[in-house]
């Protein structure tokens, strides 16, 4: 068990391309932080260098407070979930589990004993004498967790370990390893794209885009307060609104002229970012926005309708009951609870600062 | 009812092409070499007298046989064993290369396309007790290389230029078999605390064992029937049969010294050893692979 500590890590590849740009995070003991990100954006390659299967360009990593950019992978104490597994296919279960302590030295005996301990811990058991291509595709993802707990390691590294599942197995697996971190207590870092997965899983999340890290926070603070429109179009499922608008005269002017709120200190075009759940269906006097549905999307429990708001290029997504009745071409009167709002830079992306006149709950 | 007539005759008319070069190239010549195996024959075909299996007892019987037979296992082992690990070595090394790779690969694999009696020729000159660079060379080491007149010497050459000649194959079929391997599995070895010498053995060199056992069968083969032309222009079989395995010896006693009774009975011998061997590396080795 450890902390890790990355001080201005960068990676450039040998063709130029800049995959890390200055990665500062520190990760503490125990703590099972989610990195994610759409796909390129360095997310994998950070997961690499921290297990030294890249170089490090510059900067630092340590491991318990000690510099470990130089450490072969194996030097290191840490173990790696990879997405396709990498169970060694001629060999059995328990040797593929057996293999880290047989090559660290371990007396038979006593890795006999650790790789039974840990197969109970995960029920393989009954297959501790099959080999990888024998089993499910569940099952090898459970031996190949198997294979990183069994050397109880500093550090835990998965990368995108449930994109190969099927979405039934994909939640089971999901509590599992949440289960199976919090029992254990081995610091933990988690590679994904799937933000749904991302949110259930961390302690805390790191969002990255293009190399960069854009926010670190609990799963609650990032969907609550976005630090910028990409973490805010990323988090949150489905995706929050952008309103394009202007303010004029200290207020916010949405789309075809609809006064929204004041705003005292902010000047020109912004994008006003506001959750499909948050927004909310209202008679005709209150409301902020009319709205047209082009598309309902029925998922039972809620149903999604997709909106043409004239002024405004892009659809607005409002997130409804599912009981309510809807049909496509109805008109809604819409309110944008204003607590709910988020405001964004229009170049920079970054949020700015406001405070609603209503109380903000946070 | 015509289609389905047609389809019963298509499939034969598709196989025809590869069926009448099977029949006329091997089916035929190798009922004719039976059936010459019970006659003695005249050397001018004039006359045949079937002979029961007196043709084999008598080569069976022959010490020159028993010692083409050593000799041709000498070939084999040494073939099959030199050109695989080396094919073996070279490969691991490519497969690392990450500049110029593909020309690198190019280069190894040209032997491949240079005829077996030029390679012998190459490697005859090489080796050339008065002109040879590499008999120079090892003069300058205390070696006296003459394989005109050393048999050893002249067996070592026979294998030498037949791994040279075989090694590209192997090469090509090794490096692609390394490529299949993924990537994740050596770096989840390196996690595990494998040095590199201990992934090679405990995870390349098992998941290779498919391709390892196709080519211990190719080579196999390769070393008893495919050497002929590598032995026929280096040494000829000799000094003294030192170099004469058994291909060979189904030449000289054939085609040389007319002797078409024996030497139809070696063949047939020889068919039945390399079907043996072909038959036992399947049954016994494959079983070790790992697939």
């Amino acid at each position: 068990m450890a902390t890790l500590k990355l001080t201005a890590l960068e990676k450039t590849y040998p063709n130029g391309h800049r995959a890390l740009h200055g990665i500062d995070l520190e990760i503490d003991d125990g703590e099972m932080v989610v990195v994610v990100g759409p796909s390129g954006c360095g997310k994998s390659t950070l997961l690499r260098c921290l297990a030294g299967l890249e170089t490090i360009s510059s900067g630092e990593l340590a491991i318990a407070g000690q510099r470990v950019n130089e450490l072969e992978p194996a030097a290191r104490d840490i173990a790696m979930v990879f997405q396709n597994y990498a169970l060694y296919p001629h060999m059995s279960v328990a040797d593929n589990m057996g293999y880290a302590l047989k090559n660290r030295g371990v007396p038979k005996p006593e890795r006999r004993r650790r790789v039974a301990e840990t197969a109970s811990l995960l029920g393989l058991e009954a297959l501790l004498e099959r080999k990888p291509g024998q089993l499910s595709g569940g099952q090898r993802q459970r031996v190949a967790m198997g294979r990183a707990i069994v050397r109880e390691p500093r550090v835990f590294l998965f990368d995108e370990p449930l994109s190969n599942l099927d979405a039934a197995l994909r939640v089971q697996m999901r509590l599992e390893i949440r289960r199976l971190q919090k029992r254990l207590g081995i610091t933990s870092v988690y590679v994904t794209h799937d933000q749904v997965e991302a949110m259930t899983l961390a302690d805390r999340l790191v969002i990255m885009n293009g190399g960069r890290i854009e926010q670190v926070g609990t799963p609650l603070e990032l969907y609550a307060r976005p630090r910028t429109r990409f973490v805010a179009g990323f988090i949150g499922s489905p995706a929050m609104n952008f309103l394009e608008a202007r303010v004029k005269d200290g207020e916010i002017i949405v789309g075809d002229g609809s006064v929204l709120a004041p705003a005292a200190d902010i000047q020109g075009s912004i994008a006003v970012g506001i959750r499909p759940e948050h927004l909310r269906v209202v008679d005709a006097g209150e409301a902020d926005l009319t709205a047209r549905v082009e598309m309902l999307e029925p998922l039972g429990a809620d149903t999604l309708a997709y909106c043409r708001v004239s002024g405004l290029s892009l659809p607005l997504v409002i997130r409804l009951d599912g009981g309510a009745a809807l049909a496509e071409g109805q008109t809604l009167a819409v309110k944008l609870p204003l607590s709910r709002l988020h405001l964004f830079d229009l170049d920079s992306g970054e949020r700015l600062p406001w405070h609603s006149p209503e109380t903000s709950i946070v | 009812m015509t289609t389905f007539d047609n389809h019963r005759v298509t499939p034969w008319i598709l196989l025809a092409p590869q069926l009448l070069v099977v029949a006329v190239f091997f089916f035929w010549p190798a009922f004719q070499a039976l059936q010459q195996a019970f006659y003695v024959e005249d050397p001018f075909g004039l006359g045949r007298s079937f002979v029961w299996f007196d043709n084999f007892t008598r080569v069976l019987a022959s010490p020159e046989y028993h010692r083409a037979l050593g000799v041709t296992v000498a070939v084999g082992v040494g073939v099959a064993v030199g050109a695989m690990a080396l094919a073996l070595l070279l490969a691991v090394l490519a497969d690392r290369v990450i500049r110029g790779a593909r020309v690198y690969r190019s280069l190894l694999i040209w032997p491949y396309a240079v005829a077996p009696a030029v390679a012998g020729v190459l490697w005859m000159f090489l080796f050339d007790p008065g002109l040879g660079i590499v008999s120079h060379l090892l003069a300058g080491v205390g070696v006296r290389w003459d394989h005109h007149l050393h048999g050893d010497q002249a067996l070592a050459l026979v294998i030498i230029a037949s791994i040279w000649k075989q090694m590209s194959y192997n090469f090509v079929f090794f490096l692609a078999g390394l490529q299949a391997i993924p990537r994740s599995l050596l770096e989840a070895a390196a996690i595990d605390a494998a040095g590199p010498w201990r992934r090679f053995w405990s995870i390349t060199f098992p998941l290779l064992s498919p391709t390892t056992f196709f080519l211990l069968v190719m080579n196999s083969v390769y070393a008893f029937f495919e050497t002929f032309g590598t032995i026929d222009a280096t040494t000829a079989g000799g000094p003294g049969g030192a170099t004469r395995t058994l291909v060979y010896k189904v030449y000289e006693d054939g085609v040389i010294g007319y002797d078409l009774g024996s030497s139809a009975a070696q063949s047939v011998i020889l068919m039945l050893l390399v079907g043996l061997l072909t038959l036992i590396q399947f049954r016994y080795v494959e079983r070790r692979v790992q697939y």
